[in-house]
């Protein structure tokens, strides 16, 4: 039986609204050891963000979210895009669900012009060096660690990450 | 002759009989409040005036002020009984009241009066349809034919009421005649392909095979018939009849090309080679099979063969066919494999050989190296065997497996609804309505846009008896502007809703409501067959003749639907027990024992009563506009939101005959319809109803434990009557009671030897039990015969147990909550033998959600 051959897998991105709002919640719940504030799903859900809030679909499955914040200058200097968190059900990885979400949002932020994003950011736990290889990977590169960044979280320290994004 | 005094009353001097003829003008084109003014022009003079008086009558109904005007017409017709117009109003007001025979009285009175008119005469044949009087609809065709012969409606009205009334012969006389008649058809006419299409139809069911062929070939030839599809599927099914099979074949293989996975094409296919797919024998396996397998390579894309060869293979030829099949659903993700080949269980072998497949690809999945190749399979493969697996661990009752592998499968991942859906399933099989009630709403909170998931959660919080939580949620989905959610569905004609609401109110004695509910069921099947007489006339208006000759044998049927069936049986089951108990109607809605949902539904009813009455004001504000309300009443108001008159002793029984009569033909073959119409058919003292019900469900299953119950009770019955019915009934009484048990074996006996037969059978121990109770046994013994179900031998569910346990209960058994507890430790995952206090612990879990609870064991970090 192993020799009949698999259908080609399908990797979809949907937007989030207060109706799927549930399935993002499923997932933060499993794959991230911190819950989230109510906050963080008013934000996520901000007309603003849809380009850059999904919800990964693998064969029609959801296995994965990716959410980010604008963070705008109030002084109007450039504005940034906070990537707050990026996860993929433990079966679903290693086969390209989170490059091709990452190449997403990175194509969403080059293509704002409303407003222009000058750069991506995000946090990785010190310990977790795969995650940071992940990142440079696609572009991303070490500006500082920010030292008790996580609270209750050993070890407290995290790099910051940083992808400038050309226009 | 009218009498001459009744002639010169009604007429009028030329000024008003000008006003008369000026109001009829205005009716027709609905100019309702000239009409008004004109009318009452004509009654200030004369207020007599018969016909002027049911025109104002009609009028005001149109209007919206129905009770005025129906007094208003039936006063006319008093006032002038022998005119055409008095009559023919009268029976519009009937027709719009949905009162077919009473209308179909006046309109023949009124043919009386005024044999050749023509509106009449097609209302009388509409009315004739509805009430299948196909003689008189017969002669009243044929007098529209004779008046207006040039009508092509009415040569085809003519036809379909001969094929209606059983004479094809004649009905195809008369389509041969009107196309002799025809000249310049236009191309491409719709109508008149209808029509050939029809003709064929008929000599198909005449058997005249080669004359439909012949007409059929010269029409498709000439372009006449345009449906290219109906040409193709007749030629296919004549040929087949007509014994030219090898053309018939070249037919039907053109069609499957054409649709390669409509199942009724194989058929055809296959039965014209005399293999009937539905009765494979071994003579024809091999054939069927061959061909199926030819049409598979032929055919990639479509399923339909491969799955019909499933039906047909057995074997390895079953095992090499079921492998790529399952797989190919599992690797391809199809929620609906399950259900797709559940079928197949019927036959042992082959769902061994299904379970043994499908676990040979999760223990290869299960075996995969984690890290994954581009050749290796996605990991929703994996996911959806071990749903597949689930579901058929649960259909083999081995509960505890399924909810393992479902567990399995939600750790790996736990966003897929179909998994929370189907352990809610699961826990609602093994009798956890709560539990279950919480597995759906977890389901539903993953994407609250999908209304089947939100009317599955509903539907799952009714079964666990949340009434007032199941409305919340269908409120999601209602109009906004309907008094209740209910009430939107109820004009939705959900049966799915009124069904299981219905139930609902059932399982918590509120037997008044779930009567309502019911009776909403009754209320949807009353419309659906009223829905067809608008196509009486619209049929034979736009030719659609032959969906029309195919709804009318449905309508006929429409009360073997399912949900009519199993609403009508329940329903007769409350009334029985009110029949024999009239305290539940007390108990059910005496004031101080009104449940939660009653109270709320009387609260409901208040609130739309007010709008009703709102609505009514507002009516009788505006009703001086032209507005038409037609001729239907509105909805009645509800003036017994309770549904306590329904619950009233008198007449109970004969509420419930009215339920069943339909099922006496319809659901023949239906064994619990047959006890349902025995049940209510003996209390009415209708003995040979009784006596038929009893021998057509022995005839369907002789060891049926509610069968034996009545048996039982018939006997009990007919022996202690204080005389016999009078002849002839008394005797073919006598007869049957000695033809369904044998005399010389009294009840008691007969009892012990039935439950003897069926000694591991739950639902026979139960039934036993029931006869003891019967025949007035002491306590102790019924309950030892009780508990004898609780044997480890025997095969008890849950359902039983549970008639057990009420049945302990009735007799006020001092074992009752031993039972229960026994029950509780034997079925082990199971709630519904939980004490009071842990059942409301249970339901009020029901709502927490699981990524809630789970989000309280973590600790919060701001990020």
């Amino acid at each position: 039986m192993s020799s009949l051959p698999h259908s080609q897998p399908r990797i979809s991105f949907a937007s989030l609204t207060p109706n799927n709002l549930g399935t993002v919640r499923k997932l933060n719940s499993v794959l991230f050891p911190i819950k989230y504030s109510e906050k963080f799903y008013q934000d996520i859900l901000l007309p603003e963000t849809e380009d850059f809030c999904k919800l990964v679909y693998y064969n029609d499955i959801p296995v994965g979210t990716v959410c980010c914040r604008l963070e705008t200058n109030p002084q109007g200097g450039p504005t940034k895009l906070y990537l707050m968190t990026m996860g993929v059900l433990a079966p679903y990885r290693s086969r390209g669900l989170g490059s091709q979400s990452l190449q997403e949002i990175i194509k969403a932020a080059t293509a704002s012009s409303k407003p222009k994003i000058d750069s991506i950011y995000l946090h990785v736990q010190i310990s977790n060096a795969s995650a940071k290889r992940f990142y440079e990977r696609h572009g991303f590169k070490e500006i500082a660690v920010h030292e008790n960044y996580y609270k209750k979280l050993v070890p407290h320290d995290a790099w910051i990450l940083e992808r400038r994004i050309e226009s | 002759m009218a009498p001459s005094g009744t002639a010169a009353k009604r007429a009028l001097p030329s000024k008003e009989s000008g006003l008369f003829k000026e109001v009829l003008n205005l009716y027709e084109t609905r100019q309702l409040k000239k009409g008004l003014k004109t009318a009452d022009q004509v009654l200030k003079k004369f207020p007599e005036h018969g016909e002027t008086l049911c025109m104002k009558g009609l009028i005001l109904t149109h209007m919206g002020r129905r009770e005025e005007g129906i007094e208003l017409v039936k006063k006319g017709v008093r006032l002038d009984l022998t005119s055409h117009i008095v009559w023919h109003v009268f029976g519009l007001i009937q027709k719009g009241e949905k009162n077919y025979e009473e209308a179909l009285k006046s309109y023949t009175q009124a043919l009386k009066f005024d044999k050749e008119n023509m509106n009449i005469l097609r209302d009388a044949a509409h009315l004739q349809t509805q009430l299948r009087l196909f003689d008189g609809l017969v002669e009243t065709r044929h007098t529209l034919l004779r008046l207006r012969p040039n009508l092509r409606q009415n040569w085809i009205g003519l036809a379909v009421a001969y094929h209606l009334n059983g004479s094809l012969r004649e009905a195809k006389r008369v389509l041969e005649h009107y196309e002799s008649t025809l000249k310049n058809i236009p191309d491409y006419d719709v109508e008149h392909s209808e029509v050939l299409l029809y003709h064929i139809r008929i000599l198909e069911e005449l058997g005249d095979y080669q004359e439909a062929l012949n007409l059929l070939d010269v029409n498709a030839k000439s372009r006449a018939i345009i449906d290219r599809t109906a040409i193709m599927e007749f030629r296919a099914r004549l040929l087949s009849k007509q014994g030219e099979h090898d053309n018939a074949e070249q037919t039907w293989q053109a069609l499957i090309e054409q649709n390669p996975d409509s199942y009724e094409y194989y058929r055809g296919y296959f039965s014209n080679r005399g293999i009937d797919l539905d009765n494979i024998t071994d003579n024809t396996r091999e054939k069927a099979l061959q061909s199926l397998r030819d049409f598979s390579s032929q055919l990639p894309r479509a399923a339909a063969p491969r799955r019909l060869a499933l039906d047909v293979a057995l074997g390895d030829d079953f095992k090499a066919l079921a492998e790529p099949y399952l797989f190919s659903g599992l690797d391809k993700g199809i929620p609906s494999l399950f259900a797709d080949i559940k079928s197949l269980y019927r036959n042992n072998d082959k769902q061994q050989v299904i379970a043994s497949i499908v676990e040979t690809i999760r223990e290869q999945s299960a075996a995969q190296s984690p890290q994954p190749t581009t050749e290796s399979e996605p990991p929703t493969t994996y996911l959806w065997t071990l749903y597949f697996l689930a579901q058929h661990y649960s259909h083999t009752s081995d509960y505890k497996r399924a909810l393992s592998l479902l567990d399995e499968a939600l750790g790996h991942t736990p966003t897929l609804p179909e998994l929370l859906m189907y352990k809610a399933r699961v826990l609602k099989r093994l009798g956890d309505p709560y539990g279950a009630a919480r597995s759906m709403d977890e389901a539903r909170v993953l994407d609250l846009q999908d209304r089947f998931l939100n009317t599955k959660c509903a539907k799952y919080r009714l079964r666990a008896g949340l009434e007032e939580e199941a409305q919340e949620l269908l409120g999601l989905f209602t109009k906004k502007d309907a008094p209740s959610p209910g009430a939107d569905l109820e004009d939705m004609q959900s049966l799915l809703f009124l069904t299981e609401d219905a139930g609902s109110h059932q399982r918590n004695g509120a037997y008044g409501l779930a009567l309502k509910k019911y009776h909403a069921v009754q209320k949807v099947f009353n419309e659906l067959e009223d829905d067809q007489y608008d196509f009486h006339g619209y049929s034979l208006r736009r030719f659609t003749l032959n969906i029309y000759m195919n709804l009318i044998p449905w309508e006929d049927r429409l009360r073997s639907h399912p949900a009519y069936v199993r609403s009508a049986i329940a329903a007769s089951r409350i009334y029985v027990q009110l029949h024999d108990d009239p305290s539940l109607a007390s108990r059910s809605s005496s004031l101080s024992g009104l449940s939660d949902a009653e109270k709320k539904a009387k609260k409901k009813a208040k609130k739309a009563l007010q709008k009703v009455q709102e609505e009514t004001k507002k009516a009788v504000a505006t009703t001086s506009t032209n507005e038409d309300k037609g001729l239907e009443p509105g909805p009645p108001k509800d003036d017994d939101p309770t549904g306590s008159k329904l619950l009233e002793h008198a007449g109970a029984l004969e509420r419930a005959w009215k339920w069943l009569l339909p099922l006496v033909t319809l659901a023949e073959d239906n064994i619990d319809a047959q006890i349902a119409i025995y049940d209510v058919a003996i209390r009415r003292s209708k003995y040979l109803q009784a006596i038929k019900a009893l021998k057509r469900a022995k005839i369907l299953n002789a060891t049926y434990p509610d069968l034996h119950v009545r048996l039982v009770d018939f006997r009990k019955r007919v022996s202690s009557l204080s005389q016999p019915p009078p002849e002839p009934i008394g005797s073919v009484v006598k007869a049957a009671v000695t033809e369904l048990i044998p005399e010389e074996v009294s009840l008691e006996t007969y009892n012990s030897q039935y439950v003897q037969h069926h000694s591991t059978s739950g639902k026979a121990i139960l039934t036993s039990t029931k006869v003891l109770q019967i025949l007035g046994s002491p306590v102790s013994e019924i309950e030892s015969a009780a508990f004898g179900s609780l044997n480890p031998e025997v095969t008890l569910d849950i359902e039983t147990a549970l008639d057990i346990q009420e049945l302990l209960q009735t007799i006020k058994s001092s074992r009752a909550s031993e039972f229960r507890l026994a029950c509780n430790k034997k079925f082990e995952l199971s709630t519904v033998f939980k004490s009071p206090n842990e059942l409301a612990e249970l339901r009020r879990k029901a709502f927490a959600t699981a990524v809630a609870e789970e989000e309280q064991r973590k600790q919060e970090e701001v990020s």
